[in-house]
């Protein structure tokens, strides 16, 4: 009698329009709790969120960080490590190369922005400091640097700036791979800090 | 000390007490932010639910989205959605080295879960998306049917795409080609700014071209919300059949009452089933198989293959000059044998991905040509649950709704 009546329901059109549809109900929900599971416990195992940094060793100073970015003004800057700056006088990252005298004429100027000031320390000793809000992350200075200094200067995502898009546009581009998520823990690659 | 520096000048040693400067550099609270986001998403999800359920206000949901717009659009901007973190959950359930962030999970998640239980609440007016298109909609100019059903299925050919060059670790198209966030951020990709700029121009006169035409989270949506416990209905009451929820609809997604009187036997309905259920397999096998005879070319958009044509290029003519990856690729000493491995194993995952990419095309166009030839009886104005963004239009055309009048149904 009971079989006969649910067989009756069943062959009913709504009835069995909405006994298709809780099967789809728990097909759906099934298969939500199961991507839920398998990542859930995944991302617990690896945790954290991570934001996108330059990997100093690897960058080559391409120029395209000035470019490519999201931002009106790059977000990647260029940082100074004084542990490993060398003070000079004559610096590859200030000056440009072969310039005939050694004064802050702006043609003897490397950074197109004049974001790199320097201060007298002492004989024969200058301290060099970046401008953050007027460096546009174009990288001649840290070219210069690398190639006549102790690659003081290095580019870096600076984070405060940095939009975390999903997929930052600069690393779509980068042609040395230098641009790589990093965890927030260590968000910055700095030189002084090894 | 790293290796990476090269001290050609020695540390100088100051006599006049030289301090090194104490620089510091700034962190954002991301790990509190994107928590936020989740809280944030969670609480307007649950408010969009009582609102489309249990108050039928589309006021609520007005003002929901003016809020979505400021908070997730100009305040975050925008990154990263629910739309975009499908690419991440691919990518994730693909190579399990990818670290998918938790707050990233449960922006995928918790959209869907609300609307296998509420419908597209998501849609109403907490993706800021969808919401920018509802503010600025003035008008609905609406399309023929066939049109709308035909464009309406671009958005699983773009989920097919998102998730064939996502899983491959090739790029996130969805990102890249979201036409919102330029306007969000007020700067970036202008190409993309003056087509959002042009979406959001049309969904002053149609109801959001974006969501109906584009979206691949919506297409996802749409598909969990037929199943959903819940569905969004215009009013609680009996349906007089006044049309005026159907005019008022701008995605189109009300239908009308419609007497479905099909002068066939059982057998003839069998024997379409069983037709259907022939055509079924063989679009899904034939898209596979087509778009797999183009991984080729599809893998063109991944890094290192590109990276290896120019090689190749270079190699064919060295006189037409470097491009900027060939003079880095040389330049930082990197072996053409490990970018050929790894140029391999994309072109690998190409071949899987793409099949199943063209799979899924396939298999969407051919459910949707199935349900195109389903009819079925409809005596009042009912919402089709796929469809409907519920951004809550028809409730206050509705006079069911406002009226204290018992209004009689009238059988058209």
């Amino acid at each position: 009698m009971d079989k006969k009546k649910e067989e009756k329901g069943l062959s009913s059109p709504m009835e069995r329009r909405e006994f298709l549809r809780k099967c789809g109900t728990l097909l759906a929900g099934g298969s939500l709790a199961a991507i839920g599971g398998v990542l859930g416990s995944r991302a617990k195992a690896a945790g954290g969120d991570t934001m996108w940094q330059i990997d100093p060793e690897l960058c080559i100073r391409c120029g395209r960080c000035q470019t490519e970015c999201v931002l009106p003004v790059s977000a990647v800057k260029c940082f100074h490590a004084n542990q490993v700056c060398g003070y000079c006088d004559l610096c590859g990252g200030y000056y440009r190369a072969n310039v005939k005298e050694l004064n802050t004429a702006a043609e003897n100027m490397l950074c197109p922005t004049g974001a790199i000031t320097r201060r007298f320390v002492e004989e024969p000793y200058f301290e060099y400091t970046i401008n953050e809000d007027l460096c546009n992350g174009c990288g001649k200075c840290v070219n210069g640097c690398s190639s006549f200094g102790n690659g003081s200067l290095f580019l870096q995502i600076q984070q405060e700036l940095c939009l975390n898009c999903n997929e930052c546009s600069i690393s779509k581009v980068c042609v040395s791979n230098a641009i790589q998520r990093v965890p927030v823990s260590s968000a910055y690659k700095l030189k002084d800090k090894a | 000390m790293n290796t990476f520096l090269i001290a050609r000048f020695p540390k100088p040693d100051f006599t006049s007490g030289y301090q090194y400067p104490e620089i510091v550099h700034g962190l954002p609270y991301e790990t509190f932010w994107s928590w936020m986001d989740v809280a944030v998403l969670i609480i307007m999800l649950s408010i969009a639910a009582w609102a489309v359920h249990k108050r039928r206000s589309r006021g609520v949901l007005f003002t929901e989205s003016v809020i979505s717009v400021l908070y997730f659009g100009f305040y975050r901007s925008g990154c990263v959605c629910s739309v975009g973190s499908i690419q991440n959950v691919v990518l994730a359930l693909n190579d399990s080295s990818y670290n998918l962030p938790l707050a990233v999970l449960l922006l995928f998640l918790l959209p869907l879960v609300f609307a296998l239980f509420f419908g597209r609440v998501f849609c109403a007016g907490v993706c800021p998306m969808g919401a920018l298109q509802e503010i600025v909609n003035v008008r609905n100019f609406r399309l023929s049917r066939a049109v709308t059903n035909a464009l309406g299925f671009i958005p699983w050919i773009y989920l097919a795409f998102a998730v064939m060059y996502a899983a491959t670790r090739s790029q996130f198209i969805i990102c890249r080609f979201d036409p919102f966030i330029g306007i969000f951020r007020m700067g970036g990709d202008i190409g993309m700014i003056v087509f959002g700029v042009i979406l959001l121009l049309m969904s002053v006169f149609m109801g959001r071209p974006f969501c109906q035409f584009l979206c691949p989270y919506g297409a996802l949506l749409g598909l969990v919300s037929r199943v959903s416990v819940r569905k969004v209905e215009v009013t609680a009451k009996e349906c007089i059949n006044c049309t005026l929820c159907h005019n008022a609809c701008p995605v189109d997604a009300i239908r009308p009452p419609h007497a479905n009187r099909p002068e066939e036997t059982r057998m003839t309905g069998v024997k379409r089933i069983l037709l259907y259920l022939v055509i079924l397999p063989l679009l899904t096998v034939g898209g596979a198989l087509l778009m797999q005879s183009r991984s080729e070319v599809l893998a063109g958009a991944n890094k290192d293959v590109r990276l290896m044509r120019m090689l190749n290029e270079y190699d064919a003519a060295p006189d037409e000059g470097m491009t900027a990856e060939v003079e880095a690729f040389y330049e930082m000493g990197r072996s053409i044998d490990e970018l050929t491995v790894r140029v391999d194993a994309t072109m690998l995952s190409f071949r899987h991905w793409s099949l199943i990419a063209g799979g899924i095309i396939g298999l969407a166009l051919g459910c949707r040509l199935i349900r195109l030839s389903v009819k079925r009886t409809r005596k009042t104005y009912e919402i089709e649950r796929a469809a409907c963004v519920a951004c809550g239009k028809c409730f206050n055309y509705c006079p069911q709704n406002k009226s204290k009048i018992k209004y009689e149904p009238q059988n058209l």
